[in-house]
This record gives C-alpha cells, structure tokens and sequence, in this order.
C-alpha cells in the first residue's frame, strides 16, 4: 500500500513537471488578452515546434522545391519580405499583396489582408496552394514529406508515429509560429517599468494614443479588424479588400489593420507595399484621403502634425522593435538539420 | 413502371457486399442516375434526350448523422464526419456503432460540414486537409464535389465542376436531410444525380468554385436528391 501511494506520487510529480514544461513553452506577456488559438487541440511540445521550424524553413513545401515559407517571411524583417513591395513565387511570379510580418499569431482572429483565412492551421494551405507563390498541393506536400529521409523521423519525434498526414503538417507549422511572440521592445520595457522614454518618445507616445491606437491598439498594435485608411486606388490591381471575402460593398477597400510591432523592419508598408518608408506612411496619414463610402470615419479629415510632432512619433513608433525577437537563434533557420541533410543530398 | 424501378433497384443491391452480421446498422448511399448505379468515368445517357455524361469526381460529407425511432428516442453518432467518394467504394457504406436497435423510422444528417467545425483549424481523417475538399484561398469545407463532362455544355471541353460550400451567412450551403427509413440492418440511400444535373442548365452554369448565392441554391438541388428505398 505504501509503495503504491509512492509511485503515485511520484507519478503526479512528473505530471506536474510535464505540465510546467508545456507552459514555458511559449510565455503569454503580462497583461496581454487571452490567446484566440486554442492551445488545448494543439498542445505545444518541444518537437512538434521544431519540426513545425525545419517546415517553415524548407523549400520542400514549393512545387519545385525553391521556395520556403522564409522566403517571403524572413525573420530579421520580423518576417515579411523586405524590398518586395508585393510577394514573390516561384518562377518570379508575383501576387498581388504585400506579404504581411509574422507576429504574436496567436492572437489573430483571422488572417490575410482581407481575413479570408479563418484559423492559423489553414494560414499556411493559402501559400502553398496559390500558383503565384508555392504552387503545390497539400496532398503532394505530404507525399514528398512521407519520402523524404529527415520528415518521418521528426514526424515521429512529434507525434510517436511516422505516419504523415495534412493535419499534423499544418498544426506543426502553427506550433512554430505560435512560438514568434515579440513584447520585448522598449515600449514594452518601458511598460514593465525596466526602462524610461526618452522626452521625444514620451511625446510620441502620447500623439499616437490621441491621433492612432483606435485601430493601432494596445499591447498588440492591432485591432484586428478591417478599415479603409484613405489609399487610392491601385486600377491595375483594382483589389477591394475585405469585400472579396463578405461580399458585401461595405467591405470594399477594408484590409486588415497590421500591427505596428516591429515596423522599423517590416517595410515597405500597406497591403500592397507602395511605401517604402515609414516617413510616407506618416506623410499619408497627415495629408488628404483618397474618399470613398467606405473611408475610416477617424480619417475623414487628415491627422494634424507639426513637422516635430511627425518626428516625435517616428521616435515612439522605433520603440516598439524587438531586437531579441528579430535576432532570436531559435526562430532561425535550423542548420543542424536542414544544412546537414542538404549535404547528405549531394 | 414502378415495379420495374423495385426490381432494377433489388439488382442493383447486388452489388452490395454481404454485411458481416454484427448487428450493426449501415447506412449504404447508392450513387445513381435515374435509379441505375452508375461509376465513376462510366458513360452515362440520358434516356430521352441522349446526353452523355460522365462523372470524374463526386466527393460529399456527410456528417451529424441521428437516427430516430417511433418513440422518438435518438441516436446520435459521435464524431460523425464520413467522406463518402464514388471512387472508393468502402466509403459509401458507414456503420453506426451501438446501433443493435434497427426500428429506427427516420435518418437524419447534415450534407456538409457544420460551422463550428469549420472555424476549429486543422483535422484528421475524413476531414483532413489532404482529401482535397478545403479550400485553400478562403478558408472551408467543400461540402459537395461533382467535376465531369455533359454534351451540354458548350465549352470545348465540356466540363462541369461544382465545388459546392461556405459557411457564412447568408451563403450557408450546408443542408440538412432527413429521410423516412424501414427497419432493417441496412438502411439504403440513393443520391440520383439525375434528379441534380437535370435541374441545372449545364449550357447556363458549369462551373461554381466559392461560396455563394449560387453555390447554396444548388446544394439545395443536392439535398432534394437523396431518397431511401425501400428493402
């Protein structure tokens, strides 16, 4: 009887250690809401992270095997495509959007510029599948994961089975990008009280919280709901947004509002990069908007800025960089297998 | 007339396998045109006006399934998500666990895949991305997959595809059906694709792949095509 009450309780140690393990996983800031990704149908390991990495970084997902997710998401952009003002395929093809940046993903309501993607697991179908990008099929994606000489393995590691199938693959890559949180820049320091603003970004903080954070809010810089901000229309393009998905004309021109974590680095800027400066997106704001029915009411008359005050908000929007998520090794491309099964290849 | 309907169908049940008798209850969907089993890439004519078909592709979900008795007691089957595809031949059949009871008077299931389900990220089996019925572009279930070629159509290459879905409102495709059932071990579903294809003007429309006010009116068309037959 003695014994069995010892295992037990050794037993119910080791549940607790595991359960500890779990959360430290990835750490929900303070403060910030609750998830929208419910964890619980995708519980977090250790192995199913990095797996879900090696497939972010792998080629492998493209038709012809030249393009991976990183590609057009890289990390030191805070994983958007920098220089492209609209994304790049294979074959040099290109699409029609901006690629966005990849950050606290767990708190995404929807996804794509016009929200046409309701869940993280399905997020990475659209790449894969669109001709202008990946061009390749789920199913086919599997088949060359099932053949290759590093996937069973890692499918093993993460799921006790070597069998490959479209759900694991996808719920893999959703546990990586789970993992890409970013709330440790300065403001978010400042908020912990570890660090002050400087005069000029005090300033600017408190211009955004008067003329941005409606849409822009706090901590994740993003509503995440959709508004027309007043951009003219692109008529080669002609895209209408968020009306594509709802069908319904007061959508059109509505895209996504992006957070504005990290925007040093995830230029050029709007859903369809014409900016390649954060000075133009401020100069935007504060000029006139292109009108149509649906123009957000809080930009139906431009933000008024003195010419320091547009500098003072630069200083405040800088402070929201997060050196250590952009340079975090384990967001990196995962050399140990990757590059050694590249080599064993040749 | 009618009775040359009940001796085609009592044929076509030959083409049945024998039940291993476990006292489960199956639900067997026969896919049909104008009650005769049909195949996939068999040529297919219609009676009067001599159309030819052919059916490449024909994927459905069928999901939620209840069966109800006289007393009204229900059964319902847990996690009900069937793939059913004339290519396979095994998924036209599905077995209800704990079903020993067989006075069940009526069988009731969604055409499709319910919202809740559609919003809760990646599934296994029947439901898992790789069967080629989600859409990609725009998050969902394809509820209802028939692709083919129809002398009806005017394109050189005369074929139709209907990737019917959406579970958004207004444009909810997905159809409840309930059927009046026999007692038995079997319960025999048909789905007449003539009863589908000729209610559409194939010259008109061939081709629906996003959900839609489209897309819902001919899921409607589907659902009105299942019908039980008699033992």
């Amino acid at each position: 009887m003695k014994r069995t009450l010892l295992i037990l309780f050794i037993l119910s140690l080791s549940l607790i250690a595991f359960k500890e393990g779990q959360k430290s996983l990835i750490q929900i800031p303070q403060n910030w809401p609750k998830p929208v990704y419910d964890l619980n149908k995708n519980p977090l390991s250790k192995e199913s992270i990095e797996l879900g990495r090696v497939l972010f970084y792998d080629p492998i997902l493209s038709k012809d095997n030249s393009i991976s997710c990183a590609s057009c998401h890289s990390q030191y952009n805070a994983f958007t495509h920098v220089d492209h003002a609209l994304s790049h395929g294979i074959n040099d093809r290109i699409g029609t959007r901006n690629s966005p940046a990849l950050m606290n993903l767990a708190w995404s309501k929807s996804f794509m510029w016009d929200g046409a993607i309701n869940h993280l697991d399905m997020q990475s179908l659209a790449p894969i599948s669109h001709p202008d990008e990946m061009d390749e099929s789920i199913e086919n994606v599997v088949r060359k994961l099932q053949s290759s000489n590093i996937y069973p393995e890692l499918f093993k590691a993460a799921y006790g089975d070597e069998k490959i199938t479209g759900e694991k693959t996808l719920k893999a890559i959703s546990q990586f990008m789970l993992t890409l949180i970013s709330a440790n820049s300065k403001y978010d320091k400042v908020i912990r009280k570890e660090e002050k603003f400087t005069a000029q970004e005090e300033n600017g903080y408190n211009l955004f919280k008067l003329n941005c954070s409606s849409c822009h809010n706090e901590p994740l810089f993003t509503t995440g709901e959709f508004a027309n901000n007043g951009l003219s229309v692109d008529t080669t393009l002609n895209d209408t947004g968020r009306m594509k998905v709802s069908g319904s004309v007061s959508d059109q021109y509505k895209f996504k509002i992006p957070t504005l974590r990290n925007i040093e680095f995830s230029m050029p800027y709007m859903h369809d990069g014409r900016y390649k400066k954060l000075s133009q997106v401020i100069e935007h704001y504060t000029s006139e908007k292109y009108i149509t029915a649906t123009l957000a009411y809080e930009l139906r008359s431009p933000v008024k800025l003195t010419s320091n005050e547009k500098v003072d908000l630069m200083a405040f929007l800088l402070t929201l960089s997060d050196k250590e998520f952009l340079f975090n090794p384990e967001f990196s491309y995962p050399k140990n297998i990757l590059l050694s099964n590249s080599k064993e290849k040749n | 007339m009618r009775l040359s309907i009940i001796l085609l169908l009592l044929f076509n049940s030959q083409y049945i396998h024998a039940q291993e008798d476990n006292g489960e209850l199956n639900l067997q969907f026969n896919i049909v045109y104008n009650d005769v089993q049909v195949k996939a890439e068999q040529l297919i004519i219609h009676p009067e006006t001599k159309e030819q078909i052919y059916i490449d592709v024909l994927k459905f979900y069928v999901s939620n399934i209840e069966l109800r008795t006289e007393s009204a007691s229900i059964l319902r089957e847990p996690e009900s998500y069937h793939l059913i595809d004339i290519s396979n031949p095994a998924s036209l059949r599905i077995p209800i666990k704990n079903s020993t009871d067989h006075s069940y008077h009526s069988v009731r299931f969604n055409l499709g895949v319910d919202s809740l389900t559609s919003v809760s990220g990646a599934m296994g089996g029947d439901l898992d991305p790789t069967t080629g019925m989600y859409w990609t572009w725009q998050s969902g279930y394809i509820n209802f997959k028939i692709e083919g070629r129809s002398s009806r159509v005017s394109t050189p290459n005369q074929e139709f595809q209907f990737h019917l879905g959406g579970y958004q409102f207004p444009y909810d495709a997905l159809q409840e059906i309930e059927l009046k059932t026999q007692s038995g071990s079997i319960i025999q579903i048909n789905l007449d694709l003539a009863f589908i294809l000729d209610r559409i003007d194939l010259s008109e429309s061939n081709h629906i792949m996003s959900p839609g006010a489209k897309a819902v009116l001919i899921s409607e068309k589907v659902a009105r095509s299942f019908y039980t037959i008699p033992q």
